[in-house]
């Protein structure tokens, strides 16, 4: 033996447990800040591709849509239309995905019953039935060698009723989602 | 037993928890990025905490000395990068939390003090085996 003191690592588990209540314990405090304000930041629902979007009114402020190439759930590149809009509100929102289990139809749904508030969406359609209304509305065309960058539709505000969107992707910086449900349920699909 | 030795002197299992939780947190904010473009979006904050928290968790391994502080950032950093990043889902910031729990908790003592009184705080220092 050279004399040299063993050392060994050893943790201290009052300590231990006492920081991991404590950051549970701030986490939980944030969670419920956030549940009681009904605010969720920076939500992506990407990769669940081919959703559909379903609302009675949406009424928004500096739309922007320009076409583009994307993933969807089934093709890795399908034309697709992305709507950006910088501040949103949506009555009777329903967001809504079909799966197979086996030979029957599962629907996933969530719903909101109370008036959606949303800043900072981004949305990829493959489908939009809507009633529109715009104001200073801009529709042009761009010298580009970015295909995507050719066409260029904007507008100051943007309203759509009784609208139906096949969605791929869909990105909020803000949602505010007061009366949410979501539900699980068999549906009758030919 | 080169590395057992080596692992000893340091909050080796701290660490990994932390560097794992730091690139699930990552996994959000990167995911988004690849797919789209969001200039002046939250979800740089996500990226920010979850390099910092991989960071620090790297750090722990190379200043052990250190590891009480580095541990209730990492603690405080998991628990904000649910703003941003979703906390990788959660699971990042459980994974920081305990991770800095076990960064923050962490010290050394001589082998035979620690065989005979688990509460002593004597040593709390970096190791010199050799």
């Amino acid at each position: 033996m050279n004399g040299a003191v063993v050392m060994e690592s050893k943790t201290n588990k009052k300590v231990f447990w006492g920081a991991l209540a404590s950051g549970l314990l701030a986490l939980g405090i944030l969670l419920v800040s956030f549940g009681l304000s009904g605010v969720a930041y920076a939500v992506p629902i990407a990769g669940v591709g081919d959703f559909y979007v379903e609302f009675d009114k949406l009424e928004g402020e500096g739309y922007q849509f320009y076409p583009k190439l994307g993933e969807t759930s089934s093709s890795d590149a399908a034309p697709q239309g992305t709507n950006i809009i910088e501040k949103l509100t949506i009555d009777n929102l329903q967001l809504y995905k079909d799966f197979q289990v086996g030979g029957e139809w599962i629907r996933v749904k969530i719903q909101a019953s109370k008036p959606v508030q949303i800043s900072g969406l981004q949305h990829y359609a493959g489908l939009i039935e809507a009633n529109a209304k715009f104001q200073n509305l801009v529709l042009e065309e761009n010298n580009s060698t970015d295909w995507t960058k050719q066409f260029q539709q904007t507008s100051s505000t943007i309203i759509l009723e009784n609208a139906k969107l096949k969605t791929h992707y869909l990105f909020q910086e803000t949602i505010n989602m007061n009366g949410m449900k979501l539900t699980v349920e068999k549906i009758d699909k030919k | 037993m080169v590395f057992k030795k080596w692992r000893h002197t340091r909050p080796f299992f701290g660490a990994i928890l932390t560097i794992v939780s730091g690139l699930m947190i990552l996994w959000v904010p990167l995911n988004l990025y690849l797919s789209t473009f969001l200039p002046g979006s939250v979800a740089v904050i996500g990226l920010l905490f979850g390099g910092l928290i991989t960071l620090l968790g790297l750090m722990s391994i190379f200043l052990p000395s250190a590891s009480k502080a580095l541990g209730i950032i990492v603690i405080f950093l998991s628990i904000l990068s649910v703003i941003g990043a979703l906390g990788g889902f959660l699971f990042g910031t459980i994974f920081g939390i305990i991770g800095g729990a076990l960064l923050t908790a962490w010290r050394v003592v001589p082998a035979e003090e620690a065989a005979s009184s688990p509460r002593s705080d004597a040593a709390a220092q970096p190791a010199k085996t050799g």
